[in-house]
């Protein structure tokens, strides 16, 4: 199920809701616990089993490190057993057709393929778990004795999805003892409002822009000017769906009592690409530099060691991204730029006006958003080398664009700042007692009445 | 935030998600739309089979979402958000002031090419001379019309390529574009009006040799001036003003016979039960079926004329049958049977395969023709 669908909104989360708040507090993480194995069995019934086993290992090995904590031989072999089970899951499922297409194309190996459909959410849940151990092990976070609790954590729906990827040791407390008040439900409920017209009402307009100039570089009618417009719309595309994804799950989270740290914090404010990769997805980024970076060494060791390490992690985080070329070329292709500012620009940077910098990261990250968009790297060069100069300027077909989508991209960029928090920071604490409901109106009437069109399949006897 | 404000944006979240539930569990169950010309889908049965393939949670997606409380009024508040934000292309519909014109997608190419290779193998299977006519549709002849630099496939292409057949082919384009200032198209609905059909029917009688008809043999008569055709439902756009529609051609004299469950059954050249329901462009031979003949008794050793139609051919065949003895249309949606045996058995004189652009080049019927 996803957030952003009828039958979420006004079926499941209503239910939901009604059966958690009328659940005594005590049984409330086995509620949360089976309307979230509901949810995620939703569109693939069979994967229950796969949640159901992946909470059973990473409790039990939970346990067991806790157990042999004093032998910190077998308590680290636990710790490996576990990350090497999350990893053999996620490798299977997500990179087994990937490595097995191209340890083809060495002459003498033939893998199969299995097109397997991709368990929703395993990227995300399996990080989580192997956090626990690890967390456990390092004493970050207690041993959870109770499985209802630990498979509330792994399933919790909010972020069982699109993240942001939950550490045990966050949400450790708040699964024990948490206290619900109408405040954090009127909070989350506003938040939960704010990410659902992130994701449905500017993601998905200007995802058709993108659509749309993709299908203009295969018609090889794209211009410059419609290849950068489809560079900010994909760019666009994916922070808004992303980060109102995460909106959703922080809100929700809230409402049923639970803080998630934030996931986005402004990225397309940032003036260096360094500072970029601090603000997008940190909950991914977090994780990569405390189960990985540091743990490989970090720092500590010199700087070949240093650039071992970051590269080890950009290659990580590219391939996290998806089973494909693109991916591990746009981790690449950060990993550079992150050295290049590291060791080569830092002194130009910081003579350089703010305006340029925050042009140039801007460049940067949109460039690479091609990278990730474009699968086939074939077309991902063409496209690119069209916004380069690899192509006319400009069509009449670029003016119909920009007519139809010039007052979206005004509504993105301004909602990539801070303008629209302090703005309403200033109104009148009475003003905005009287805007939070209308607007929270506005945006669910809206949001629905753009979900029940996606629905609208008018026949047309069209075809005849 | 005080407690009683967090009580009250509580509630407030509560019964907007809660009542629209409570209001879809009220609401009877509807069995189809009118406004989207199709069955609606109704709550899915349990099973543990449907349940483990995915296909009842799918069902009960489709369920919730065909019988969303209003329905048709959510898809109007869309456009007009959409309106809003200066967007001018609905679901791919462009609202062109008054009008509503239907994008055409670029074609897969090899369809193309393929449907014309099988209307050259109808030619020569039959002895009955072939002739192709492909009709533009809004997005080409009122080209000007479109918003600046708006896209929509060049129908010029496809119609240069069935002249490439070497077939005799019907100049549609030339006899619409010379009439492009008169209400030829409905604004809200894909089809040529009648008075396009009026003008198509003489450049199909030109390209026959036939004598044309002329506008002053006939009284118009408006029938309904309530016609909001499916470029309404697709678009969501349910302001604008609907279109008139009109009867030209006189019902007497001539006998319709419709095989519509593969018997045949009297019929009339107009069913105007349909003009009283959303879907009025059906009025013209009662809409869709496999085949229908209609005879004019006046015209007792005239020729026949057989029709591989589409819907364009509903409000054209009227006029066809001021110049033949017998028309027939015939639908290769529907009618299985050879083509050239029918046009053999039933002393057919001249074949003509009528589609519209917008259909030709999407279907995947035609090669029944080949049989």
């Amino acid at each position: 199920m996803i957030f952003s669908s009828l039958t979420f909104l006004f079926v499941y989360l209503p239910l939901t809701l009604a059966l958690y708040f009328l659940t005594p507090l005590r049984w409330r993480n086995l509620v949360l616990l089976v309307v979230s194995l509901f949810f995620y069995g939703w569109g693939e019934p069979v994967y229950i089993t796969i949640m159901i086993l992946s909470i059973l290992i990473d409790y039990i090995h939970g346990l067991l490190v806790e157990k042999y904590r004093a032998n910190d031989r077998k308590a680290r072999w636990f710790v490996g057993q576990s990350v090497v089970f999350n990893l053999l899951l996620l490798g299977f499922f997500k990179y087994w057709d990937f490595l097995a297409a191209n340890l083809s194309l060495i002459p003498g190996v033939s893998l199969p393929q299995f097109g397997i459909p991709l368990p929703i959410g395993i990227s995300f849940f399996t990080f989580q778990t192997m956090s626990y151990t690890i967390d456990v092990y390092r004493q970050d976070a207690p041993v959870q004795r109770s499985m209802v609790k630990f498979g509330a954590f792994v399933t919790m729906f909010p972020q069982l999805i699109a993240g942001p990827i939950v550490q045990y040791k966050q949400v450790a407390r708040e699964l024990d003892h948490r206290v619900n008040t109408t405040e954090d439900f009127a909070l989350g409920a506003r938040r939960f409002t704010v990410g659902l017209a992130k994701k449905v009402l500017l993601a998905n307009s200007i995802g058709a822009l993108w659509e749309a100039c993709l299908a203009a570089q295969s018609a090889g009618t794209l211009t410059m000017v419609s290849g950068w417009m489809g560079l900010l719309a994909f760019g666009f595309q994916i922070y808004f769906d992303f980060s109102g994804y995460s909106d959703m799950a922080i809100g929700l989270g809230q409402v049923f009592g639970f803080r998630f740290n934030e996931n986005f914090n402004y990225p397309y404010l940032s003036t260096s690409v360094t500072e970029f990769w601090r603000r997008w997805h940190m909950s991914l980024t977090g994780w990569f530099r405390e189960y990985l970076y540091i743990p490989l060494g970090g720092n500590r060791g010199g700087t070949v060691k240093t650039l071992r390490n970051i590269f080890i992690v950009w290659l990580c985080t590219g391939f996290w991204h998806g089973a494909s070329w693109n991916f591990i070329l746009w981790g690449m292709y950060f990993f550079l730029w992150l050295m290049v500012e590291k060791y080569l620009l830092r002194s130009v940077l910081a003579k350089t006006p703010a305006a340029v910098k925050h042009f140039y990261t801007l460049v940067v990250v949109f460039v690479g958003w091609g990278l990730f968009a474009m699968e086939n790297l074939r077309v991902c060069g063409s496209y690119l080398a069209a916004c380069f100069g690899g192509a006319p300027l400009w069509s009449a077909a670029d003016g119909y664009l920009l007519r139809s989508y010039g007052v979206t991209f005004l509504v993105l960029a301004a909602a990539s700042t801070t303008l629209g928090k302090r703005g309403w920071e200033k109104l009148p604490g009475k003003v905005r007692a009287v805007l939070t409901p209308v607007l929270m109106a506005a945006g669910l009437v809206v949001c629905t009445a753009y979900l029940v069109d996606g629905s609208y399949n008018p026949f047309l006897y069209f075809r005849f | 935030m005080t407690k009683a404000y967090s009580r009250f944006l509580t509630a407030f979240f509560c019964l907007f998600l809660g009542g629209l539930l409570a209001w879809h569990l009220f609401l009877p169950d509807r069995d189809r739309s009118e406004t989207e010309n199709r069955t609606l889908a109704q709550a899915p049965a349990f099973s543990w089979a449907a349940l483990v393939n995915g296909s009842y949670t799918k069902g009960v997606e489709d369920y919730v979402a065909d019988q969303f409380p209003l329905r048709d009024d959510w898809t109007v508040l869309k456009a007009r958000a959409e309106q809003l934000m200066g967007k001018s292309e609905f679901n791919g519909v462009y609202l062109c002031g008054d009008t509503l014109i239907s994008k055409v997608e670029t074609p897969e190419a090899a369809q193309v090419e393929k449907n014309l290779t099988y209307i050259q193998k109808l030619a020569e299977k039959t002895d009955v001379p072939v002739s192709l006519g492909i009709i533009p549709s809004a997005a080409e002849i009122w080209k000007g019309k479109l918003p600046a630099g708006a896209e929509s496939w060049d129908q010029t292409l496809l119609l240069n390529a069935a002249a490439g057949t070497g077939l005799p082919t019907v100049d549609f384009k030339g006899a619409l574009e010379a009439h492009a200032s008169e209400p030829i198209f409905y604004r809200t609905d894909h089809h040529w009006t009648t008075l396009g059909a009026f003008y198509g029917a003489n450049a199909l009688l030109e390209a026959l040799d036939k004598a044309p008809l002329e506008q002053a043999d006939f009284t118009p008569e408006t029938v309904s001036d309530d016609f909001s055709g499916t470029l309404y439902s697709t678009s969501g756009i349910h302001w604008l003003t609907p279109d008139t529609m009109e009867f030209w051609v006189g019902e007497e004299g001539l006998s319709v016979t419709s095989w519509r469950t593969g018997a045949p059954e009297a019929a009339t050249l107009y069913d105007r039960s349909y003009l009283q329901v959303k879907d009025k462009y059906s009025a013209f031979l009662g809409g869709n079926q496999p085949l229908c003949v209609v005879k004019n008794e006046a015209i007792p050793d005239g020729e026949k004329i057989l029709v591989v139609r589409d819907s364009y051919s509903d409000a054209l065949a009227p006029f066809l049958t001021q110049r033949f003895s017998e028309v027939h249309l015939l639908d290769l949606r529907y009618y299985r049977l050879p083509v050239a045996q029918y046009a053999a058995e039933n002393g057919i004189d001249r074949i003509v395969v009528l589609y519209s652009a917008q259909n030709f080049v999407t279907d995947k019927n035609l090669v029944l023709l080949t049989q």
